[in-house]
């Protein structure tokens, strides 16, 4: 596979993810806060296509759980059938913020429920929640990414194109932040915006100011592309003419750091994604009833959790191919942009 | 000599600086310390005006952080809201447990690490090599969280690895060597967690520093005298890795810390990773600075060591 | 329009009829008095202060019209005076006169319309044109810096000087990459004709060129110099190409101009010692072929 395909493949792939993520009012099954007493920790539920006598149904279907004081947890009621529906209507919710709509993918009629993911504490389901959370936590990441890379601009752009006593006063700027581990550094951040964090207005508060805490690294690196595009000939030719500096900063040198800030971009989001999962895994980011990938995961601080019930550690790996789709959209960019003459 | 005292002077800037502005960042936040006493209505607002004061906390941020300065001077750093003690032996304590694992992780990592780098730059491009390629690839997508949280898993479903806290309790006083073991019992998890998300970066530096020593030309020309393999490697190539590898030596403590803050946390040791987390959910002030303090004291000592070692190893940047 | 006949022959020497002898009394265009320019150099771990002194008091006049050449070896300084006259860079101490106007006294909102009428060509082109622009977008720039009428018109007159200096219009699409070395430096002097400019510089701009390519593109030079009673500063380092082109020749060694003649007067008779050292250190073709089958 070249790397343009391989680009192409890992977009696509992220597009998807994101698309579910982003309609997650469609796709999922059930709200992220409703809550179901009587199924709490239920494991995720089984699909048939054979029912209890042996016959085929083109239409797969469920069974009613029920609670089991025997083993402690659920057994299957098969007196209970529950046909899943495609374009089913359930729960409500809004499309774009302004039209409700009930229409889901699948679902089944109430009151049986399909647990993909199984349930929580509270019997919410947490496949509904995952993709609920996820919005949360990636658009962390984006907005955060993205106003790092953004901070990191204009600081590397100034610092690299005058030089002297600002690129000074900048770098060790710079280097104050650096010196701190990052985690410290998020936490110490933290540490000055209020605890309780209900309002998702005020996480988005929270995420800028993990977004302003990043930017010296990517400064760096786009001064050093400034520093040596500002030598180019070309922008002396355009100083020939009397350009002003912001001509000659817009037209000439930033188009030079396009490629450095791609590749800062698609490393910077899965950085930052997994800053606010840990800081909501530690009950510092978004706290409830604001679901985060973050949230799910703290459940599994729980030894009972841990030791009984398998599903709940789901939300953990699915992880990993959303962390492995952006590195290797990284990894993809970087070798098209290194192939790429200049 | 010069060298060196440029960097300790340049390294002391940086951390008043950032003492200053870890104290403001704290300061910045809403309310403070005493905020679930004032809700309380058996304790008086006086009362609670009153602790502050003692405390100092009424005071303008300049006039805070000047006192809180000279304190340190001292060897003060504070007095801890939560504990109503001084600072110190909190922190010395945690500190004491973050440096032991950092310590032990590191030392896991690299004797992880170093063995299967120089076999990966040996073997380069034959099937060790891919394979240690792919696995550290996969080991990197992994986040951190997700790696503590798995070994967690493992610890709690096969009940190898006791979970959190540094001794049992029970067993304590049975005598030297068992508590001894006991401790390793309880370290190893965490520190087996801190080493396994910083091998494969140390993995991949270490071959490609490798690999820049064996197509060397001077490598190579030693080949051509027809010195052996095994005394080329260790002889040659290794030492003129060593640049590199030293500076990573140093630099790693950053993302160590880091790395083993979140293990302390998910996996229960009780180093600072937790105690700042605590910190700041109680808005203990002067713990909060003295612990960020800590941190990038760690990390600036780390890359000064790294300059020192540096230093001591390479004649070319002695003779600059 | 003023039409000024180029020539061009064989053998190192060449005779420049001066066909506008009343030039001779007019007022030079560019007069430039004891220019010098010194660099503070830190040394990269020293923290020591190094200065270079890069020109020294350098005196020298070009007539309008005229191509002047400067020739000296290298690091005698005269790119640097090149790129003080472009107004690239801030001379030390001296004085820069322009049709009358004393440049070196300008803040650089005044600078702004002599940017228009002294021009640079760079010796390495592909350095000098951004390989991201088309070679239209190339040429365009200078217009749309002054703010020079729409972007409609400034393509149209972009393409004009494409085909001026002999390049097709219908490439104006194609990006620097995909033109040869002597064809992207006539995208360099289209693109620096676009603003009309009344004095070219070129440092060592033909130098990175074989020599069919220099010869079209002397002639192409001399063409627009006919055309549009343009000045050329021509540096270099090659006396034949000197010989070929230039009215007079002014000589550096030292960071400082030793001798300034019309062109036929300094091959016929130096008068510093140095330039009397550089013409003999150019052999012609028959003597080289004299020593070495000797």
């Amino acid at each position: 596979m070249t790397h343009r395909h391989k680009l192409w493949a890992a977009f696509v792939l992220l597009a998807c993810l994101h698309a579910l993520v982003f309609f997650a009012g469609f796709f999922a099954p059930y709200d992220f806060a409703t809550q179901n007493r009587d199924l709490t920790f239920a494991p995720p539920t089984r699909i048939h296509f054979v029912d209890a006598q042996g016959r085929f149904h083109a239409r797969p279907f469920v069974y009613g759980l029920r609670n089991d004081p025997a083993s402690a947890g659920y057994s299957v009621d098969q007196t209970r059938v529950y046909p899943i529906r495609f374009f089913s209507r359930g729960s409500t919710y809004r499309f774009g913020r302004v039209f409700p709509s009930g229409l889901h993918p699948f679902g089944v009629d109430d009151p049986g429920r399909l647990f993909l993911m199984g349930s929580d504490a509270f019997g919410r389901d947490q496949f509904s929640r995952f993709l609920y959370g996820g919005r949360i936590s990636l658009m962390a990441g984006w907005i955060a990414a993205a106003l790092s890379l953004l901070i990191g601009m204009i600081v590397g752009t100034l610092a690299g194109f005058y030089g002297g006593w600002i690129d000074h006063i900048l770098m060790r700027g710079g280097e104050l932040f650096l010196a701190l581990p990052w985690l410290y550094l998020l936490f110490a951040v933290r540490a000055a915006l209020p605890l309780h964090i209900a309002e998702w207005q005020v996480f988005l508060l929270l995420v800028a100011v993990m977004g302003l805490v990043g930017w010296a690294r990517p400064a760096r690196l786009i001064r050093g592309v400034v520093l040596s595009a500002k030598e180019r000939n070309f922008v002396l030719a355009a100083r020939g003419f009397g350009a002003s500096d912001m001509h000659v900063i817009c037209r000439h040198v930033l188009p030079q750091t396009w490629g450095v800030v791609l590749t800062q971009m698609t490393l910077l989001i899965p950085q930052y994604v997994l800053a606010e999962v840990t800081l909501s895994f530690l009950g510092l980011g978004a706290s409830e009833p604001i679901p985060s990938w973050g949230t799910l995961l703290a459940a599994l601080q729980q030894y009972y959790v841990l030791s009984s019930f398998w599903w709940m550690f789901l939300p953990a790996i699915l992880l990993l191919p959303v962390f492995l789709l952006y590195y290797a959209a990284a990894d993809a960019l970087q070798e098209r942009l290194a192939s790429v003459p200049l | 000599m010069k060298y060196f005292a440029q960097r300790v002077i340049h390294a002391t800037a940086l951390l008043l600086a950032i003492s200053f502005f870890s104290f403001a960042l704290v300061e910045l936040a809403p309310g403070d310390y005493f905020d679930s006493m004032r809700l309380n209505p058996e304790i008086s607002q006086q009362a609670v005006a009153g602790m502050r004061s003692q405390y100092g906390l009424d005071q303008p941020l300049l006039i805070r952080y000047e006192r809180w300065l000279a304190a340190l001077l001292h060897g003060q750093l504070g007095v801890s809201l939560a504990s109503r003690g001084p600072v110190g032996p909190v922190l010395r304590l945690r500190a004491r447990n973050t440096l032991l694992l950092s310590g032990t992780a590191t030392l896991f990592a690299w004797l992880l690490a170093l063995p299967i780098g120089i076999w990966s730059a040996t073997k380069r491009n034959g099937w060790a090599d891919r394979f240690w390629g792919l696995a550290t690839s996969a080991l990197l997508t992994v986040p951190d969280l997700v790696v503590f949280l798995g070994l967690l898993l493992v610890a709690v479903r096969t009940g190898w690895f006791p979970t959190g806290g540094m001794r049992t309790e029970a067993t304590g006083g049975l005598g030297y060597w068992s508590d001894a073991k006991d401790f390793a019992r309880h370290l190893i998890l965490p520190a087996l967690a801190v080493a396994l998300v910083s091998v494969p970066i140390l993995i991949r530096h270490i071959r490609a520093a490798m690999i820049e020593a064996l197509e060397s030309p001077f490598l190579r020309a030693a080949r051509g005298h027809g010195i052996a393999n095994s005394r080329l490697l260790f002889r040659y190539a290794l030492p003129a890795a060593s640049n590199p590898l030293i500076s990573l030596l140093g630099f790693s403590v950053a993302t160590m810390l880091s790395a083993s803050a979140l293990a302390e946390i998910v996996l229960g040791w009780p180093g600072l990773g937790p105690l700042l987390v605590e910190s700041i959910l109680s808005k203990d002030v002067y713990l909060v600075v003295a612990i960020v303090m800590l941190s990038s004291v760690f990390l600036v000592a780390g890359n000064l060591l790294a300059d020192l070692l540096l230093f001591a190893s390479d004649p070319r940047i002695r003779m600059e | 329009m003023l039409y000024k006949s180029s020539w061009c022959g064989e053998g190192p020497l060449r005779h420049r009829s001066n066909q506008y002898p009343e030039l001779d009394c007019a007022a030079p265009l560019v007069r430039i008095e004891r220019l010098s320019k010194q660099y503070v150099q830190r040394g990269a771990l020293t923290r020591s202060k190094v200065t270079v002194q890069a020109l020294d008091q350098a005196t020298l006049t070009i007539r309008r019209g005229t191509t002047l050449a400067l020739v000296g070896e290298s690091g005698s300084g005269k790119s640097t005076l090149a790129r003080c006259l472009a107004l690239l860079e801030k001379p030390s101490a001296g004085a820069i006169w322009f049709a009358g106007d004393n440049l070196t006294e300008m803040n650089s909102k005044n600078l702004l319309p002599f940017h228009r009428r002294i021009q640079l060509i760079f010796q390495d082109p592909t350095s000098a044109l951004n390989p991201r622009l088309s070679a239209a977008e190339i040429v365009m720039e200078p217009l749309a810096i002054q703010g020079e009428g729409t972007k409609l018109w400034r393509r149209r007159r972009a393409l004009e000087m494409m085909e001026a200096v002999g390049l097709p219009a219908r490439w104006e699409h194609k990006r620097p990459l995909e033109f040869s070395g002597g064809q992207r430096q006539r995208i360099a002097i289209a693109r620096a004709l676009a603003l009309e400019p009344e004095l070219l510089i070129l440092d060592e701009a033909l130098s990175s060129l074989d020599l069919a390519n220099q010869e079209m593109l002397l002639q192409l030079l001399a063409d627009l110099q006919a055309a549009h009673t343009l000045t050329y500063l021509h540096i270099s380092h090659d006396l034949r190409l000197v010989a070929q082109c230039a009215d007079e020749v002014a000589v550096m060694n030292q960071r400082t101009i030793v001798e300034q003649q019309s062109a036929l007067e300094l091959f016929a008779r130096p008068r510093h010692r140095y330039t009397q050292e550089l013409l003999e250190a150019m052999p012609s073709l028959e003597s080289i072929c004299l020593e070495r089958s000797a």
